[in-house]
């Protein structure tokens, strides 16, 4: 009898990166470990500047590694073509950034629906209604679905981002300081909101300044000299 | 029609983004306007001188296809096509003759079959009174006593053609008033005429005696005008039964006065045809002499046409560039605009190639909005110009929108959006996603 081998959602493994601009080449991630399961929860913390939102970069798919190996349930993936990456980043991966980025003339609903009309994929009119009333539902703000962003205070307009983020049901959200412009209170629904996402078995990346945040994250690891520090039980 | 998501996807950003930013498509619409509007103008425009020009020429030559030939009135071949052509209905035997109407002993109001009060009329060759010249006829020999020093009268000179059968068959004349010749009756010895619109202002004009002059005759007949024909000549033309004619004039004057006899038969190598040339070789003429040829008026007035249509599309181009760089300006500005929403798409997953797509298709539905707005105006215009200047130009008064300018117009419309927008489709396909994280 064979055993069911349960890949981790990620596995990282020596993944470096370095910036090229204008002036000298820039290491930023010099080789880092990071394994995360489905349902787990992790926050990466660092200073500004210390490659947070370039590690976030590499594991959404927008960028790839220099050097390493990214492997998705299994699947090695460190590089793959623009054309597949498009397609996982659809059906694999929720973003919310700390600029909520919604369309300021596209309604809630709208915004949402976006990450259902990307070309991957057709829905119906009625199903795709249905689909992102459930998604802003989920975010507590169903009753806001018509209402354009201008309209919508901060922690709102968040939650949409949110809603647009787990519409497709993705197997990992990916936060880059999504608090970063909210107040406190505000910044803890958006936690919540976030955090209620592994409860049905996905992942979530917070990348934060905010330990408090950090500490309701299953794990904490710290980003310093372009590696992961030793992970902190919290 | 079911479309792929993808496309579906482009259509619905698209729009969405249209509805968005109305103020800059409309900006574009309006840069973009007079280049489809100049497409539509020109073709629209050619199409119907085409159709004007073929008319005129159809209604002078005869249609397309016809075959016809023409052949020495000699008293050998004219009794032969006469008889031919009385078994078959379907070709027309042809003559023409220059008959005056009116004071005998006058010269006519419009010598040579002029038309009437015509500026540039008929002048007397010097030397030769006989000899007159007229810009529509060149110069020809008066039958007749020299008419030069003849004090002019109430008569007027028309060129007659006299047919054995409905030569409208083949030269599709509009009958303007009144009645085409019948030529199911028996013949009237007071032979039937009808008129051009040319000769017809000579009747209306003048008061003219009802006595018909045909050169070769024993006696003048008494005409009955029964109707006018547009047949798209300047000068005074009539037509009449070949019967009735023959009544005054018989075939053996008929052949001295005809100088040559036209046939005209259907498309094709048709049986008559067969016939007919047999006869007439079989008559003593000569392969050589009996020629019989196909009438293609397109082809002649096509060099002439596609002429006019180069310079005017030329021009059409040059206005509808102007119009592809305004839009490509707006669309350039646009897409500066919105980098961040074009990064955050690629982000939830949307491929390079639907980015470009979406700018593409608000372009392209740009190129049409203002493709149906330039047809809307060009099909408008022609309305109004129709119902108000008809009555100087009768061209326009049945002028139709032609379908082939509605085409061009849509073609230039999308060809405009996609040459405009294609640049700024390139550049929202290569915003980096990174945009978002680093905002």
């Amino acid at each position: 009898m064979t055993a069911l081998v349960e890949h981790p959602l990620i596995e990282l493994a020596g993944v470096t990166k370095t910036l090229r601009g204008q002036g000298e080449p820039r290491p930023v991630l010099t080789g880092v470990d990071l394994t995360l399961h489905s349902g787990e929860s992790i926050a990466i913390l660092g200073r500004s500047g210390s490659g947070k939102s370039t590690l976030l970069s590499l594991i959404g798919l927008f960028d790839r590694p220099d050097g390493g190996r990214y492997v998705l349930h299994g699947q090695d993936i460190t590089r793959v073509s623009e054309r597949r990456a498009a397609a996982l980043r659809s059906a694999e991966f929720g973003f919310v950034f700390q600029r909520f980025f919604l369309l300021k003339h596209l309604t809630a609903a709208q915004n949402v629906a976006m990450a259902l009309v990307n070309g991957q994929g057709w829905l119906g009119r009625r199903r795709r209604r249905a689909t992102v009333l459930a998604a802003l539902d989920r975010v507590g703000i169903a009753h806001l679905a018509r209402h354009k962003p201008a309209r919508l205070s901060g922690g709102e307009q968040q939650r949409v981002a949110i809603a647009r983020a787990l519409v497709r049901e993705p197997r990992l959200l990916l936060a880059d300081e999504p608090t970063g412009a909210l107040d406190t209170e505000t910044g803890n629904l958006v936690v919540d909101a976030l955090h209620s996402a592994t409860e049905r078995g996905c992942g979530l990346i917070l990348v934060t300044h905010d330990a408090d945040h950090a500490a309701r994250m299953g794990r904490v690891v710290r980003l310093t000299g372009g590696v992961l520090a030793p992970e902190v039980a919290v | 029609m079911r479309l792929s998501g993808r496309l579906r996807a482009a259509l619905v950003i698209g729009i969405q983004g249209i509805r968005s930013r109305k103020l800059r498509t409309l900006l574009s619409m309006a840069s973009l306007f007079l280049g489809v509007l100049a497409v539509v103008v020109v073709q629209a425009a050619s199409v119907s001188v085409e159709r004007a020009e073929l008319r005129d020429i159809e209604l002078q030559s005869g249609i397309d296809g016809t075959r016809q030939s023409y052949l020495p009135a000699s008293e050998k071949v004219l009794p032969v096509v006469l008889d031919t052509v009385a078994t078959h209905p379907d070709a027309v035997a042809f003559g023409n003759l220059q008959v005056d109407i009116g004071e005998p002993g006058v010269t006519p109001i419009n010598p040579g079959g002029a038309p009437i009060d015509d500026p540039n009329g008929p002048v007397y060759d010097q030397g030769a009174r006989n000899v007159i010249c007229t810009p529509y006829r060149g110069c020809v020999v008066q039958s007749g006593p020299a008419a030069g020093p003849q004090a002019r009268g109430a008569a007027i000179e028309l060129n007659v053609t006299v047919m054995t059968g409905d030569i409208r068959r083949y030269k599709p004349f509009r009958l303007v008033s009144g009645q085409w010749l019948d030529f199911e009756h028996m013949p009237s010895l007071a032979p039937t005429v009808v008129l051009n619109t040319a000769a017809a202002k000579g009747f209306q004009k003048y008061t003219i005696p009802a006595q018909m002059r045909i050169p070769g005759a024993a006696a003048d007949p008494t005409p009955q005008i029964i109707g006018v024909v547009d047949d798209g000549q300047q000068s005074a033309q009539a037509y009449m039964r070949m019967d009735e004619t023959a009544n005054w004039l018989p075939t053996a004057a008929m052949s001295r006065s005809f100088g040559s006899v036209g046939v005209m038969l259907p498309p094709g190598q048709s049986d008559t045809e067969r016939i007919l040339v047999s006869r007439l070789l079989a008559a003593g003429l000569t392969e050589g002499d009996v020629h019989v040829g196909t009438i293609d008026v397109r082809r002649g007035i096509q060099r002439s046409l596609t002429i006019m249509r180069i310079v005017f599309f030329g021009t059409a181009s040059l206005v509808l560039l102007i119009g592809v760089g305004g839009i490509l300006n707006v669309g350039l500005a646009t897409v500066g605009e919105r980098v961040e929403e074009f990064a955050l798409r690629r982000a939830v997953g949307t491929p390079r190639l639907l980015l470009a797509g979406i700018v593409l298709s608000e372009t392209l539905l740009t190129g049409l909005l203002t493709a149906a707005a330039a047809i809307g105006a060009a099909a408008l215009t022609l309305r109004l110009a129709g119902s108000i200047l008809a009555h100087r130009e009768p061209v326009l008064a049945n002028i139709g929108f032609p379908w082939q300018a509605a085409v061009a117009g849509v073609v230039a419309g999308l060809a405009a959006g996609l040459l405009g927008g294609l640049i700024p489709a390139l550049r929202a396909a290569r915003i980096p996603i990174a945009t978002v994280m680093r905002a």
